[in-house]
Parts: structure tokens; C-alpha cells; sequence
């Protein structure tokens, strides 16, 4: 960071916040893209390991690494693009862009196309999209736009009218069914209520509601597999063979690496492919059992420091609107940590959640990097003075 | 912490002063040295008067991630620390593999218990591909062991290698002999991956004898496993005969073991999960001796043989020649001995006795004339036969150029007429003939437990209005009396009527395994009398008739022979039929009898259809009698004992006043 840098020429100040403007560049923050790069190379190289497979004829690598690597690159382009773009714009946007998502969302029963028994993906010709994921990213933004406006702390009704915004998606969303994505956004917003403040008595009947919500959705709303999935996890030695497999297996390959891990590309668990989806779900397990409790550690504090920068990110922010968005992002990347990873380890059911930069998965990877580019974009113009 | 951004004071001040400051002063800001910082702390009041986020939410993030950090950390800690050791050696150890456990197919056998169709067990050779460190060197070792074309090796390889898992033998040969095993067996330790497998193996000591009735089995394809979840890759299933029919019951279940594999593939523990359980074993009525002689009897000619126990619907015999080889198809038929099978002439493949409609010829007549006398014709009802009779412009022969003369219904019978049935069943017409002939079982399954049964066809006017869209005429009725047109029989629906003629009307199924109660399909309408009648006509027949040649004394017996033909036979003026030795083979008549034999109170029923064979007396006639040599013994010339004549006594009165005209 340097110490000191140009003043603006008053003209160009504040008006044309959209122009980019060398100085903004150098309020850069660093430790967050330094904290993404490192996740991001820490996930290609632990990609490469598990795109390995031991076959008869030697070592056979898939591509999943080199394509997880171009799509990184495509998108820290979305970053830059992102970041150069005032995040104000987005208020006005919010609206228009969450109803777009509920169209798409409405479209996908009708049109959508079936995979392993669920409807969640839209067909455009040249490629699929998951309206699922562009909702998650609609109610973000909208909802740290109505709390930007809301009053402190949250009553009754404003309450209400946030918690609508995102249960309208996620109504849509638990039918097709998806309840991974489901909880992400209700978590989503339930923290940014959390971060935002909210009265104590409507925190306290919420309390009490949830279990409840919980308990409702366990006896109708949820579908055999899902049920399966919870009870599996709380005891994964049942049924060695079906449900509990993907957990035994990770947990196996967790606990195998010990302390100094079994050395890069030398997991048995993942080369012999015991270990189910370890490209995407349970790529954290590979890394587990090659880099050890050691490498693990690590792995986590890297998180952590990557967390902070962008809560750090929302403590400064120069408006509540941002500030809120940026509390969104966090927590659009603190829950996605925590469900996988609690899921790698086994501290959480079967839900299908990657993990940021070290899961495969192109559309993610691109909508990560566009999330921290709005973050870098708040953190930039932190010191900007209202125009 | 290096990531929680300080407000940088210096700037917040600078971007205050821009906003107050004059361009003029730029310069000169710039130039200010950085440490007037300090000078101006009350600006940093100003400067977040913007915005404040809220305590809480700071202090609510905060605790999550640390949180987050110590919870991770301790689990990890907790699996990869503590546990570690333990998880370690399931990861080495515990690799779980489910191995299957053949559970041996149920054996088939004949009456007598002789073995019919067995589990031989047969040494292979498989390969595990994850643990086979080298495979080309490894397949060139496999080519070197057994003197098979290395090329041989790598087909077979590259084309199972889909089908089946990495970690799951891969089956490279079958059936190796001992000596080989052994010597094999003290190599094989230098070639990780490869083992030795035993597994169970189909054979069928009978080889062709059998194997229409017993079929096949084979490896279950996509289909089979699809529709049966029991089944797996490699298993083998009946595909034919009564291999497919049985199935369920042969099969039994197989068992499943947990095998424990370490990371060299070395099998440290098993343990039995399900025990397999064997499939039932299954008795057949055939007689292996009786299905032999019949073999014989038929010397090589393309053709048939039913032996059926009358009162039972018990076969006891069930032949078609030529037949194919079974044990081809129980370790995978080859590509070039299937193409040969499939494109014989000859037909191997297909089961005559069930699978090939005949035209029946003059056995028909055997119908007809039960038919008859069901619609009131009275046996002592006479036609002349001329040797033809005339319909319009249409002249029907009769096979006999001079006629027989005065005809009734018996002699007709005895002696074949067909100017006889071609009169009286236009007088009857093709409807009741129909109703009759469907009545009878003919057009319709017989039920028998075999795969693939055909109808045959009986003919009506519906049908030939869809079949060629054209009115029935009277013509087609007098194709149709005498067997020939249209009318298409199988040989065991045949012996299935005769044998209701026999046992009071009952058709029955036809029964393959023993121990079965007769099962009766439905009665044939008609009175005892109608059966006695026609019985005892075939009897005389087989006595002096056209089917003398079945006839002995020992025992009672009664036959009726039948020539099909093949190919419509216009005969000019002066043509003559051609002897059978002068036509091609493909137009050459169909040979047929149906006969029964009674001694010591068994009645058999037997029906021969020689294809292509020529007359039926002449070809067909012998073939049978070679039959009832082996059922009844040689000839010994004594007359059956007075109770089975007896017994015959009602049936015999009635032809009586016949007799006299």
C-alpha cells in the first residue's frame, strides 16, 4: 500500500464514480486477493492430485485442473470488470435483477431439463444455467438494499418484508428439488438480518419458529433421499454401502492423512477412487489426506484470513449499503465453507455444496470472482465522499 | 492482523482536503510531507460520520469466524490427530470388495434320474486390472502360457474391459485343463493380478439328444439384468428351451462374500455375508433310452417325434432332428459356429415338434372324421369315390388313380380316401370345420413348457379374407378335408388330440417334467362313441391299412399315416406323380403317422413327421415302428392278454354293423 498517493483534480471527483480512477486503484485491498489467489492455487494444485487416477496402464490424469485453471483466469477478467464497476449501481438494479431470476426460476419447471431426478437447470442452446444460483445473488443484493434502508434494529414488519424476499425464491427453488441451495439463501439472509440487527423479541419467536419450520419440513416437505442423507449422517456406519459411503469414505481419507498428510498425489483413498466426487463435494478430502491435520490448518486459517479481509471490507465500507452487500458476500462464502467442509468432515448431512475455489466448477469459480470483485469495488471506494 | 485494513489516516485527510481545498492547492499537498498527519486528528471524526455498522453485526462476524476456526480446527485435529491411526489403517486395510459366490444351477435329469444337464466345474484364468502392475507384458504371458495369438489375448481384453471393473476379475481364459492349473498355478505368483478361478460351468453329456428340449444357457445381457436385479454381469441364464423356462426355479441364489483387500490386492480376511443356496434340480418324463431309440429310428432324416402317455400328457420322448450341439453355447458360442447354425439349411435350431407347423395330409382325416359323426353323418353313410371328384371345372383326386369305389366311413379311414371327405365335408362346410378343428386344439398352444410354441392355422373364411382379401370358395373346404391348403399342425398339437381320442376326450397338456398331474386343457366335443369309432379305426389300420406297418401282434395298436404335399401338384393328362427319389428335396412330400400302442395297460401315443420324407406309410411308418420296438420289446407274436381286450370290447361294438355293410 502506498503511504501516500495523487490528489484528484476536483472535476473528476466524485461525480463520475463510474470512471475509473487511477487513485481508487490503490486502495486496492491486497490481502484479499492475495487470500483468493492462494485459495485458488491451492485448489487447481489439489485438483491436479485428484484428476489422478491409478489404472492399469499407469497414471491417468483427467483435464479437470486445466479446465478449472481457464475458468479461474475468466474469472478474475469478471473480477476486474466487476471491481471497476461503482457497486451503487446495483441498488438501482436490485429490483429488476431479482425479478428477472424469479422469471427464470418460474420458467424452469416448464422448461427446464432433468438431472438425477431434479429440475434445476435451463437450457439456453450453448449452454445450461442454474436460476438457482442467479437467485441466491438476486436476493443478496436486494435484500442488503431494503436493510440499507431499513431502520435499526429490525421490527416486526420489516422483518417480514425481508424474510419474503427470500422466501419467495427459495419456495421455488426447495420444489425442484434443491434444499442445498435452499438453506444457502435463507442462511444468507438470515445473517445479513444477524449482522443488520434485529429486535429482541423477533429474534426470540424465531427462535422458536425454526425448530418448528425444521420439524415440518422433516415429516412433508422433504423427499426420501434427503431424509437418508440427515439420518446417514448421524450414522454413517449403518449403511456402510449406500448413504453413508460418501461419508465413511471422506472421513476415512481425512483421518488417514494423520499429521503430515500422505504426501501430494499419493492418497489411496482418491487415486484407487474410494472417495466418491472428489472433484467437486469432497475435494477437500483429497487435500485432507494428502497434506495431513498440518495442511489442514492451513487450509482453514487461509479461509479464515480470506473471511476477514471481507468482513474487514464491510466494517469500513463507506455506506450501508455496501457494507451490507459485502456482509451478503461473506456470508455467501462463509456458509458454502462451512456446510462443505462441516459435510467433508462429517459435521454436517450430505447437502450438495462446493466449496469455493477448491471444488470443480466453472459457473461457480465465475460467480466467485465476481462476488469479490464487488467486494474489492466497496473496498475501493471506501473513502469516496457521497456525490 | 495484517488483513483488518486500518483506517489509513493519510488519506482520509487528504480526500477531506480536497474537498475544501482550491485546485491551486494541489501542489502543494502533494508536496506536504506525510507527518502533518497528526496535526489534524479531529477530521477523522468527520470523516466516518457517513456510516457506522452496527456493534453487534461486527461483533456477530467476528465470533463466527473464530468460530469457524476452532471448531475446524478441532475436528481436524480430532480425525487426522487422534483418530488418525485408526482411519489409517482402514484406508490401508479396509478396502471393502463384495465377492460373489456361485450358487451351483439346479441339475436336469430324465425319468430315470440319468443326468440330463450338469455343473462341471472348470478352471479360467482372470485378471484384475487395478492390481496388475504391467498389463501388455502380462497378456503376452497369458499368450505364451496357453499358445494363444497374442492378438487372441488383447481382443479379448480390450473388448471386456467396459463390461467390467477395474477391481473385478476380468475372465481372460476358460476351461484350462489340470495339468495346466498346476503348472500354472506354481508361476503365477510373479504375475500380480492374475488368478485362478474356478467357477462352474454348464455341460450337457447328451449333447445334441437333448438340446431342443434342455436349450441353453448364456451370460445375461443388458436386458436380463436389467429386468432381474438378481443377476450381475457374468451370470448365467437359460436363454432357451427349458433352461429359459425354468429359470427361476434352476437358478438358486447366490451367496456374497466381504472380502477385505489390503493395498497390494493380497485378500486378508472373507467373511461370508450370504450363503448361496443352490437352484431345484429338475426331473424330466423323458426317458433317455426311448429318446436314443427314437434318435436312431429317424436315421438322420430332417423330422420329428412325439411319445406321449395318453392318459398323462406325459412325453416321454420328444426328438427333432437335426439338432445342435448345446455345449457350443455353455462357455459363449463362438461367432462362426453360431453363423453356421443359424444359416444351416438344414434348420438346426429350430424345435419341429413345436416350433414347425406342418400341413398335416391325410391324419387330418382323423379330425374330419370324428367331425363327421359329431354332425350326424352316420357311419354307414357311403360315397363313391371315382378317383376324383368334380367341383365345377375343378377336378379333386383322390391319391389312389382308380378309385376306391364305394366308400363309407371306416373304409374311408383304413384306406384314405379322399374323394370320401372331400364330399362330406362340403356338405358340412368350413365353418363347423373351423369350430371343430379349434375345438380340438388345433390353431391354439398346447401349453407345453417350452419357449417359443407357434399355433399353426386353421383356416376360415375370416382369415382368408384378411390374409389374401378373397372370398372362402367351395374348393378351399375340399383342400382343407383332406389336410392340405392352408391347415398347418405342429406335431405334439397332433399328438395331443390323438391322445384325447384315447383317454375319453381329455386334451391335455403336454408335460415335460415327471411328477406333474395331468393337466387338463379342455374336452374335445365329442361322445364316447365318436371316440371309440374313430380308435378302432385307426386300430384296423394299423392292422391292414395304410399303417400296417406298425401293426404286431403283441400288443394293441392303431395308426393313421398322412403324405402332405408340399407344392401344389398340377398333373397334366399324362403326367404321373414323380416318385419321391425324382423330385428336389424342398418339394418333396411330408411324411406323417400318428399312432398308439397299448400293452400292459400303458397307452403311448406316437407321432412321426419326416420332412421332406416322401409317403407316410413308407417313410414315417418304419420310423415309428422302431419306436413301439423299443417301448414294447421286439415282437414276441402273443396276443395281448383278454383284460386289455376286454377292455377294448365297448369300442369294438359299435364298428360292428359297420363292418357288415
Amino acid at each position: 500500500m502506498p503511504r501516500s498517493c495523487q490528489l484528484p483534480s476536483p472535476r473528476s471527483q466524485w461525480n463520475g464514480s463510474d470512471r475509473v480512477d487511477k487513485r481508487i486503484f490503490s486502495h486496492l485491498n491486497w490481502g484479499l486477493i492475495g487470500c483468493v489467489l492462494a485459495l485458488f492455487l491451492v485448489g487447481v494444485s489439489n485438483l491436479y492430485s485428484a484428476s489422478g487416477t491409478r489404472l492399469e496402464d499407469g497414471i491417468t490424469m483427467s483435464d479437470f485442473y486445466q479446465r478449472q485453471l481457464i475458468w479461474g483466469c475468466g474469472g478474475m477478467l469478471l473480477m476486474l470488470i466487476a471491481m471497476c464497476v461503482d457497486y451503487r449501481k446495483l441498488r438501482n438494479f436490485a429490483w429488476i435483477f431479482y425479478l428477472f431470476s424469479l422469471v427464470l426460476l418460474l420458467l424452469v419447471p416448464v422448461a427446464g431439463k432433468t438431472v438425477y431426478g431434479a429440475k434445476r437447470w435451463l437450457s439456453l442452446g450453448f449452454m445450461s444455467i442454474q436460476p438457482s444460483e442467479l437467485a441466491k445473488l438476486a436476493v443478496l443484493v436486494l435484500a442488503a438494499r431494503v436493510l440499507a434502508n431499513d431502520g435499526l434494529p429490525l421490527g416486526w414488519k420489516d422483518f417480514i418484508k425481508v424474510l419474503l424476499i427470500g422466501l419467495v425464491p427459495c419456495a421455488l427453488v426447495v420444489l425442484q428439488p434443491d434444499l442445498g441451495t435452499t438453506l444457502l439463501i435463507l442462511f444468507i439472509l438470515g445473517g445479513m438480518i444477524l449482522f443488520h440487527g434485529i429486535k429482541g423479541y423477533v429474534l426470540k419467536t424465531c427462535l422458536v419458529a425454526a425448530p418448528c419450520a425444521a420439524l415440518f419440513m422433516w415429516f412433508v416437505g422433504m423427499h426420501d433421499y434427503q431424509r437418508q442423507r440427515i439420518l446417514s449422517f448421524l450414522n454413517p456406519d449403518n449403511d456402510p454401502r449406500g448413504a453413508g459411503y460418501h461419508i465413511l469414505q471422506s472421513r476415512i481419507a481425512i483421518g488417514s492423512g494423520e499429521i503430515w498428510g500422505k504426501g501430494f498425489g499419493e492418497g489411496t483413498q482418491s487415486q484407487l477412487r474410494f472417495l466418491p466426487e472428489r472433484h467437486s463435494d469432497f475435494a477437500v478430502a483429497v487435500f485432507g489426506e494428502e497434506w495431513g491435520f498440518v495442511g489442514c490448518v492451513a487450509l482453514v486459517t487461509l479461509f479464515c484470513l480470506f473471511l476477514l479481509a471481507i468482513f474487514s471490507t464491510a466494517a469500513q465500507a463507506k455506506d450501508r449499503f455496501g457494507s451490507m452487500l459485502v456482509v451478503g458476500v461473506f456470508f455467501y462464502f462463509f456458509w458454502q465453507i462451512f456446510i462443505n467442509m462441516g459435510m467433508v468432515i462429517g459435521l454436517m448431512p450430505v447437502v450438495g455444496v462446493p466449496l469455493p475455489f477448491i471444488s470443480y466448477g466453472g459457473s461457480a469459480m465465475l460467480v466467485n470472482f465476481t462476488l469479490l470483485g464487488i467486494v474489492l469495488s466497496v473496498s475501493m471506494r471506501r473513502f469516496m465522499f457521497k456525490g | 492482523m495484517p488483513l483488518f485494513r486500518q483506517m489509513r489516516i493519510h488519506f482520509t485527510l487528504s480526500e477531506k482536503m480536497t474537498n475544501n481545498t482550491q485546485n491551486t492547492d494541489q501542489e502543494d499537498l502533494q508536496r506536504r510531507p506525510f507527518q502533518e498527519k497528526p496535526r489534524h486528528p479531529q477530521k477523522i471524526q468527520v470523516d466516518n460520520e457517513g456510516y457506522q455498522p452496527p456493534r453487534t453485526g461486527i461483533f456477530f462476524l467476528q465470533a463466527l469466524i473464530c468460530l469457524f476456526f476452532f471448531i475446524f480446527v478441532v475436528r481436524f485435529w480430532y480425525l487426522q490427530v487422534h483418530r488418525g491411526p485408526e482411519f489409517t489403517r482402514q484406508a490401508q486395510e479396509n478396502r471393502l470388495r463384495t465377492e460373489r459366490i456361485f450358487a451351483p444351477r439346479g441339475r436336469i435329469l430324465d425319468a430315470a434320474g440319468r443326468v440330463l444337464a450338469d455343473n462341471r466345474t472348470a478352471f479360467g484364468l482372470s485378471l484384475v486390472r487395478e492390481d496388475c502392475p504391467d498389463i501388455p507384458a502380462t497378456l503376452a504371458q497369458i499368450s505364451a502360457w496357453f499358445d494363444v495369438p497374442i492378438e487372441d489375448v488383447r481382443d479379448k481384453y480390450q473388448q471386456d474391459k467396459a463390461k467390467i471393473k477395474p477391481f473385478e476379475p476380468l475372465l481372460m481364459i476358460t476351461d484350462i485343463d489340470f495339468e495346466r492349473v498346476a503348472r500354472i498355478e506354481s508361476e503365477i505368483h510373479a504375475w500380480p493380478g492374475l488368478e485362478i478361478v474356478v467357477r462352474t460351468k454348464r455341460s450337457y453329456p447328451e449333447n445334441e439328444l437333448f438340446s431342443h428340449v434342455l436349450g441353453y444357457v448364456g451370460e445375461a445381457n443388458e436386458q436380463e439384468m436389467s429386468a432381474d436385479p438378481a443377476l450381475a454381469m457374468g451370470d448365467l441364464v437359460g436363454k432357451a428351451g427349458l433352461e429359459f423356462m425354468l429359470e427361476k426355479d434352476l437358478r438358486g441364489n447366490k451367496g456374497l462374500y466381504d472380502v477385505e483387500v489390503d493395498a497390494h490386492a493380497r485378500i486378508l480376511g472373507k467373511s461370508l455375508r450370504e450363503e448361496p443356496r443352490g437352484g431345484n434340480e429338475a426331473t424330466l418324463a423323458i426317458d433317455r433310452d426311448l429318446q436314443q431309440a427314437a434318435w436312431n429310428a429317424l436315421n438322420g432324416e430332417a423330422g420329428c417325434i412325439v411319445v406321449m402317455e395318453a392318459d398323462t400328457g406325459r412325453l416321454r420322448a420328444l426328438v427333432t432332428a437335426p439338432a445342435y450341439d448345446n455345449n457350443l453355447f455353455a462357455g459363449g458360442i463362438s461367432k462362426r459356429d453360431w453363423e453356421a447354425l443359424r444359416t444351416d439349411k438344414r434348420f438346426p435350431l429350430q424345435n419341429r415338434v413345436i416350433q414347425s407347423a406342418y400341413p398335416p395330409g391325410s391324419v387330418w382325416k382323423l379330425l374330419m372324421s370324428a367331425m363327421f359323426l359329431e354332425h350326424g353323418v352316420s357311419p354307414r353313410d357311403t360315397v363313391y369315390c371315382p378317383g376324383y371328384a368334380r367341383l365345377g371345372k375343378q377336378i379333386f383326386r383322390c391319391w389312389k388313380k382308380g378309385g376306391h369305389g364305394t366308400m363309407n366311413m371306416e373304409s374311408s379311414l383304413i384306406n384314405s380316401c379322399d374323394v370320401y371327405y372331400y364330399i362330406m365335408a362340403d356338405r358340412m362346410g368350413i365353418d363347423k370345420i373351423e369350430k371343430f378343428a379349434k375345438e380340438c386344439g388345433f390353431g391354439n398352444l398346447t401349453g407345453i413348457e417350452l419357449p417359443h410354441e407357434r399355433t399353426g392355422l386353421v383356416p376360415s373364411r375370416a382369415w382368408k379374407k384378411k390374409r389374401f382379401n378373397r372370398p372362402w370358395v367351395r374348393g378351399d373346404t375340399f383342400n382343407i378335408s383332406i389336410g392340405q391348403g392352408s391347415t398347418l399342425v405342429t406335431p405334439v398339437q397332433m399328438a395331443s388330440y390323438v391322445s384325447a381320442l384315447l383317454n375319453g376326450g381329455k386334451l391335455l397338456k403336454p408335460q415335460l417334467l415327471d411328477n406333474m398331474p395331468p393337466e387338463v386343457r379342455k374336452s374335445i366335443p365329442c361322445k364316447d362313441t365318436t371316440l371309440q369309432f374313430v380308435v378302432n379305426a385307426m386300430r384296423k389300420t394299423a392292422s391292414n391299412g395304410t399303417a400296417r406297418v406298425v401293426g404286431r401282434k403283441d400288443a394293441d395298436m392303431g395308426g393313421k399315416t398322412g403324405t402332405a404335399q408340399v407344392v401344389k401338384l398340377k398333373l397334366g393328362a399324362n403326367e404321373r406323380r414323380l416318385k419321391t427319389s425324382e423330385m428336389e428335396y424342398a418339394q418333396r412330400d411330408h411324411a406323417w403317422i400318428a399312432t398308439w400302442g397299448k400293452k400292459d395297460g400303458k397307452t403311448y401315443v406316437v407321432v412321426v413327421m419326416v420332412e421332406h420324407g416322401g409317403g407316410g406309410s413308407r417313410v414315417a411308418g418304419p420310423v415309428a415302428k422302431k419306436v413301439y420296438e423299443h417301448l414294447f420289446g421286439p415282437d414276441n407274436g402273443i396276443p395281448p392278454k383278454v383284460k386289455v381286450d376286454a377292455a377294448q370290447l365297448p369300442a369294438a361294438q359299435p364298428t360292428q354293423p359297420v363292418e357288415r355293410i
